[in-house]
């Protein structure tokens, strides 16, 4: 049974066919450099450069908001408390709001309403916006006996941040997804081993690291096939993994977790048995099957990302 | 009947070419003294058959009911995994409790079953499958392989299910452990009139044991009948692509060097045994 682990998706494009170490190295260096930056502008710009990247490298732009999607929480939730919290700049829109009971009983209907329904629709993020922007227009309204009476207020320097903060973390998980979907967990386990060369001058153990990497990366589908086979052989023996107390809920769990345990030790012992007798020995410097070439694209790519941090740091983008 | 498949199919949901694992299966089991053999080759939908006399698996199309209870999704499974027993391959794997004791007292606690009477069942089980009540206090994970092995099925047994269904039991023991297992389940077939059903690549076990044997192929169910009928049928087991079991290959060099080409319809050692005598 063949297993994909991980998100890559095969195609020819450009960016497939980078070395892994440049791809490592460069999203590393853009990622350093959206901490560095200063303007919003420049903000912007590596944002719509990095969707540029994204759209030549082949992959479906559904596989992009597939990304954010699960981070669409965080980030409304980041821009309400920049734009309410932030205070610096100019004046933009200025209420007074109030709080009463009748604003507090329509926020817990909100909440309910929203709970019950987003098991069943498939606009959840909506239904999110929607019940925020009701809350929102609610607590504008003066009701007798409320109990606080507070000022909402916007000011330039809350949106520009606010901006700023969505524009950053958009870019990081359109990165880091880029590399994962560009890029086959071997190979990025090699490149990751070949960055990290220079670390074995302090004693790092680099290949090491790299090959348990690469065992566990091996062992993900063979031991979730294991566990699959305990499941079924516990509930044969009563157990449901679907339902039951606190209490129960521990047993079932630990039905499963000591045969994972013990089939995980013996699988281990095998495999260290098997690598001995290959003649594997941990220390020792290993040749590799597969070597990585640096081609044009890959010293442009570099070449830039490298003078890029000077370029946003001397000019104070 | 203890099961009854009705046209039954099954398509594993993940895969994404839509290809049936078993398809329009019909079959009947009874829930005493039947004693079933599944063969078949690798990919043939033998685990995937016996999966659905646990419940494990719902099926796709069809109607399946197990002890008047109906195999579909939604609706309760533990009165059916209850009274049949299922034992994995490799069931040793599925031990985990402290002691011998709490790991057979496991399956009897989960279907509602008190520590006491629970209790005295698993020293009663432990004897059933060849073990005596002094390894009751010892950890499962200091036993021999074989004895991991007993103990697990001793777990599906302590819940008295009236039908076991062992997914090749023998694999990995050595002949005199594979023998005295089959000894055991034999004595669960004619002592306690259990229901088993044994999926098997063996065919030595198919002929010396069992009393009725499927054949699958494709998904399909293509033979359910005697294990005689099916070993004298050389078309079949040529279609099959089956193996005969060592008795007849022994029985047919004999009559080979003997310069004879008589087929003999036996397939035991006892059967063999009684021709030859009678030929002499």
């Amino acid at each position: 049974m063949q297993v994909v682990i991980g998100q890559y998706i095969p195609a020819n494009s450009w960016v497939h066919r980078l070395d892994p170490r440049t791809k490592l190295v460069g999203l590393i260096l853009l990622i350093v450099s959206t901490f560095l930056i200063q303007e919003l502008i420049t903000m912007l710009s590596l944002l719509f450069v990095v969707l540029v990247l994204f759209a030549s490298s082949k992959i479906p732009l559904k596989r992009f908001f597939r990304g954010i999607a699960p981070l669409l929480f965080l980030l409304t939730f980041t821009v309400i408390f920049q734009l309410l919290l932030n205070r610096q700049g100019e004046l933009l829109y200025q209420r007074t709001a109030y709080l009463g009971w009748q604003q507090a009983l329509l926020t817990l209907i909100v909440i309910v309403v929203y709970q019950l329904l987003k098991r069943v629709t498939r606009y959840r993020f909506a239904m999110f916006v929607l019940s925020l922007v009701v809350v929102f227009y609610s607590i504008q309204l003066e009701f007798a006996g409320s109990w606080l009476t507070f000022d909402i207020a916007v000011y330039q320097g809350g949106v520009v941040f606010a901006l700023f903060l969505v524009t950053r973390i958009v870019i990081l998980i359109t990165l880091s997804s880029l590399l994962t979907l560009t890029t086959k967990p071997t190979d990025l386990n090699n490149g990751l081993e070949e960055v990290m060369k220079p670390l074995r001058r302090f004693k790092v153990p680099t290949n090491e690291i790299a090959m348990m990497i690469a065992i566990a990366l091996r062992f993900i589908p063979t031991l979730l096939d294991e566990a699959n086979k305990i499941m079924k052989a516990q509930s044969s023996r009563g157990v449901d993994f679907n339902e039951g107390t606190l209490r129960q809920k521990v047993t079932q769990i630990i039905s499963l977790l000591i045969p994972m345990f013990i089939i995980s030790f013996k699988r281990a012992d095998d495999l260290a048995n098997a690598m001995e007798a290959r003649g594997y020995a941990p220390g020792r410097i290993r040749s590799k099957y597969v070597t990585f070439h640096m081609q044009v694209p890959d010293y442009v790519l570099l070449a830039v990302t490298i003078g890029w941090i000077p370029v946003v740091v001397l000019l104070g983008l | 009947m203890a099961i009854t498949f009705q046209k039954v199919g099954y398509q594993y949901p993940q895969l994404q070419q839509q290809k049936w694992a078993i398809s329009e299966i019909d079959l009947l089991i009874e829930p005493t003294k039947e004693f079933v053999a599944v063969i078949g080759h690798t990919g043939s939908g033998k685990s995937t058959l016996i999966q659905h006399m646990n419940a494990l698996l719902t099926p796709t199309v069809g109607q399946l009911n197990v002890f008047q209870h109906e195999v579909a999704k939604g609706k309760p499974l533990s009165p059916i995994r209850k009274r049949v027993g299922m034992v994995f391959q490799f069931p040793e794997y599925q031990l985990f409790e402290e002691t011998v004791e709490r790991d057979i007292m496991f399956g009897p606690l989960n279907f509602g079953v008190s520590k006491d009477v629970a209790a005295a069942k698993a020293a009663e089980v432990l004897s059933v499958v060849g073990m005596d009540e002094s390894f009751l206090s010892r950890s499962p994970f200091s036993l021999s392989g074989g004895q991991m092995r007993r103990v697990a099925i001793a777990g599906i047994l302590a819940m008295e299910p009236d039908i076991l269904v062992l997914d090749e039991p023998t694999v990995g023991l050595d002949p005199a452990g594979q023998e005295e297992m089959m000894k055991l389940f034999t004595s669960l077939h004619d002592d306690y009139h259990k229901t088993l059903v044994i999926v098997t690549h063996d065919m030595n076990i198919v002929a010396e044991y069992t009393k009725r044997v499927l054949v699958m192929k494709a998904g399909q169910l293509v033979f359910d009948g005697s294990p005689q009928a099916l070993f004298t049928d050389d078309a079949a087991l040529e279609l099959f692509e089956l193996g005969r079991p060592d008795m007849m290959n022994v029985l047919a060099s004999i009559a080979n060097a003997a310069g004879t080409s008589k087929a003999a319809s036996v397939i035991t050692f006892d059967q063999v045994v009684a021709y030859l005598l009678e030929q002499s």
